[in-house]
């Protein structure tokens, strides 16, 4: 009865909130107040499919919504992205009949690598995704250990993980776990025998705190290791990408499918192989998953395209607070070889909570863009002198670096001169002040 | 003048851009027109202390933290040594618990600490990562950064600063933070804290003279680098301020 009450409770509060505009958490917290283990009494699909880790959620869940759509499915899941306890109920009761049925083939979540333990307290998934642990948001997450330490409680022994073997801390869930499945990219012309980037959190092995050793790195942390101390090593996946060309922008997976790439970046490479090894799991044909994932454009808005004054602008979403994001998108725009003008924007870090944190500015690889083709770079916004600072150390030279100490100054004296290509990096917190002035193409 | 830093474990003891407070003490240097030779050491390996003048060490995660203690632990005489004869011993983040007598982790096991002060840290599994404003006797302006730490370190009877406008000190809210004494120099902030504090940064420098029984030179005019440090500090110090009024 209470159950049923919650239910309606929930679509109730949920129907009215809709009409408001208002969020989607409130009507899953009073239906947790009335009834809080209603999420251990609903039937759930056969497929409850989480997925999680610092980077790659959103995308990957969006891949996976699609093609297991395309294959017939019918999948729920919050693309709103409310991913805490709260939001998962209001997802799943909204979606339930009032016997507490829920409808679909597949709820598919997106899980906050902080609160996955929450939310999985009254049922698990019958598979979790983890896609990579990196320095990310630390004003808020700790460290990766600390998140890596958050999400175990959080697997239940009955549950598939599907890991990415080449992330040697997210390697470490597998242990005293029976149901895995990896999937990682082998060797390609764009992995190096050296390590890349300004810190090492491969270097020590997070089983043991030996030295690790490397045969390849994709990128960061991410790669081919093995631990000679205590043997934590990479596995050999399940799903692996076998071929990459990066510049042509094909990927092979399982030797035999190729997919074009419409975002040429090996951060999107790592989301589609995490989406087609869960999609295989879920029995999908590779032919209809190479049909979905092929050429997929992603519609989370991550890269936008624009014009400012005489500039083709291509705005690469990063994230504050999160160097692997940066490096990403440098090494992108590195690899682009046109003349271009890079604009840096740190005015608010955070969208979500307040913090002038600007230490992970010295995680970044700016040097990746110390190349002839970038011929300016505009530094601005509220942190523009923590930037200009940061640059002051890189190798970049100095009469290539322009600071405004706001944005719309800097975006004023772009678009009066110039007409090379533009790429801004920055993130979700600051990319309006940029998006509000330019005219956006397709 | 030759100076010489020695960065211990710059791999693993590095949980947020630490290895910038010695590009920026180094660059200082060389500016006041110093020879600076800067060393690391890798996790595992012997450090040698001979000649150096600055001896630093940066935070880590939990786990790695007590794989660094393992690696020093067996030149704990040696590191005392260094100090006592003129070297600053400079440990941030949870490097800093490193220099007491214990921590003890969150499962209640306890690790004995290199005993060169008499605190103690203990570990909780609570966890605030916060921005911070710390106050000291030593320089007009407080010290601003950022504090990501789920320990409480009590009986540092020295501490470095005497107390914070923002953010918790070693036991308290508030409270005394960091330990300061001979010339052991400690402090939970993390990350470049003295990028981000060009005032400290010089104090550290003047120290690193003093030791040699010299008087730090006068700064030469023209270092942009300095002065944006200086704007950097000023726009943090407002907006953490900002805080403080906002609460």
């Amino acid at each position: 009865m209470r159950m049923t009450l919650a239910i309606l409770l929930c679509k109730a509060l949920r129907f009215a909130g809709k009409l408001v505009g208002k969020g989607s958490s409130l009507p899953g917290q009073f239906a947790l107040k009335l009834c809080p283990d209603v999420l251990r009494r609903v039937k759930l699909p056969s497929y409850v499919i989480a997925v999680t880790g610092s980077n790659g959620k959103t995308s990957t869940v969006e891949m996976i919504a699609s093609v297991l759509r395309a294959a017939g499915k019918d999948v729920v899941y919050n693309a709103e992205g409310s991913n805490q306890i709260e939001g998962v109920t209001t997802l799943i009761l909204t979606h339930c009949t009032l016997g507490g049925r829920m409808k679909g083939d597949v709820l598919l979540l997106e899980s906050d690598e902080r609160y996955a333990r929450y939310s999985f307290r009254w049922f698990h998934p019958t598979h979790f995704v983890i896609t990579n642990l990196y320095r990310d948001q630390l004003t808020r997450n700790g460290h990766p250990e600390w998140v890596y330490d958050a999400i175990l409680p959080a697997l239940h022994p009955d549950t598939t993980l599907v890991l990415n073997a080449d992330d040697p801390l997210v390697s470490c869930f597998a242990q005293g776990h029976d149901r895995i499945r990896w999937f990682g990219l082998e060797s390609w012309s764009g992995a190096t025998v050296e390590h890349q980037g300004i810190y090492h959190d491969g270097a020590r092995c997070p089983a043991c705190k030996g030295p690790m050793e490397y045969t390849l790195y994709h990128y960061n942390h991410i790669g081919h290791y093995h631990c000679p101390a205590c043997g934590h090593h990479r596995h050999t996946p399940d799903f692996a990408a076998t071929g990459l060309d990066l510049k042509e922008g094909i990927l092979t997976l399982e030797g035999d499918t190729r997919l074009a790439l419409s975002f040429r970046s090996i951060y999107n490479v790592y989301n589609i192989l995490a989406a087609w090894s869960l999609c295989r799991l879920c029995g999908v044909e590779k032919d209809t998953i190479a049909s979905v994932l092929g050429s997929y454009i992603l519609k989370n808005g991550r890269m936008v395209t624009f014009t400012l004054g005489r500039h083709h602008g291509v705005l690469l979403t990063s994230k504050h607070e999160n160097s692997v994001a940066y490096d990403t998108n440098l090494r992108y725009i590195r690899d682009t070889e046109r003349p271009c003008t890079v604009l840096v924007m740190v005015d608010a870090i955070s969208r979500k909570y307040f913090t002038g944190e600007t230490s992970w500015l010295w995680d970044i690889d700016f040097d990746l863009i110390n190349v002839s083709h970038v011929e300016r770079v505009v530094l601005c916004g509220k942190y523009v002198h923590d930037l200009a600072l940061r640059f002051d150390f890189s190798a970049i030279p100095q009469e290539k670096i322009t600071c405004y100490s706001s944005i719309p100054e800097a975006v004023q004296a772009l678009a009066q001169e110039g007409e090379e290509d533009l790429y801004v990096v920055t993130c979700f917190s600051d990319r309006d002040k940029l998006l509000d002035k330019v005219q956006r193409t397709e | 003048m030759d100076f010489t830093l020695l960065h211990l474990y710059p791999e693993a003891m590095s949980l947020y851009g630490e290895y910038a407070n010695l590009s920026v003490l180094s660059r200082l240097l060389e500016d006041l027109g110093a020879e600076v030779t800067l060393r690391t050491v890798a996790g595992g390996e012997v450090p040698d202390f001979s000649g150096a003048d600055l001896i630093y060490m940066g935070a880590g995660t939990e786990r790695t933290q007590k794989a660094a203690l393992s690696w020093l632990m067996p030149r704990q005489k040696a590191l005392r040594q260094a100090e006592e004869e003129g070297a600053l011993v400079f440990f941030t983040g949870n490097a800093m618990e490193l220099l007491g007598t214990a921590i003890t982790d969150k499962e209640g096991k306890r690790f004995e600490g290199l005993g060169f002060a008499s605190f103690t840290t203990t570990e909780t599994d609570k966890r605030v990562p916060h921005d911070i404003i710390a106050r000291t006797d030593f320089l007009d302006t407080p010290l601003v950064g950022f504090m990501n730490k789920c320990s409480v370190t009590a009986g540092a009877a020295h501490p470095l600063c005497s107390a914070m406008d923002l953010g918790a000190g070693n036991e308290a809210e508030g409270g005394p933070e960091g330990f300061f004494h001979g010339n052991l120099l400690a402090t939970h902030i993390t990350g470049p804290v003295l990028v981000k504090n060009p005032a400290f940064l010089l104090f550290v420098a003047k120290r690193l003279y003093e030791a040699k029984g010299e008087a730090m030179p006068p700064l030469p005019a023209g270092r942009p680098w300095l002065d944006r440090a200086e704007r950097a500090y000023q726009v943090t110090l407002t907006e953490l301020s900002a805080q403080i009024k906002g609460t």
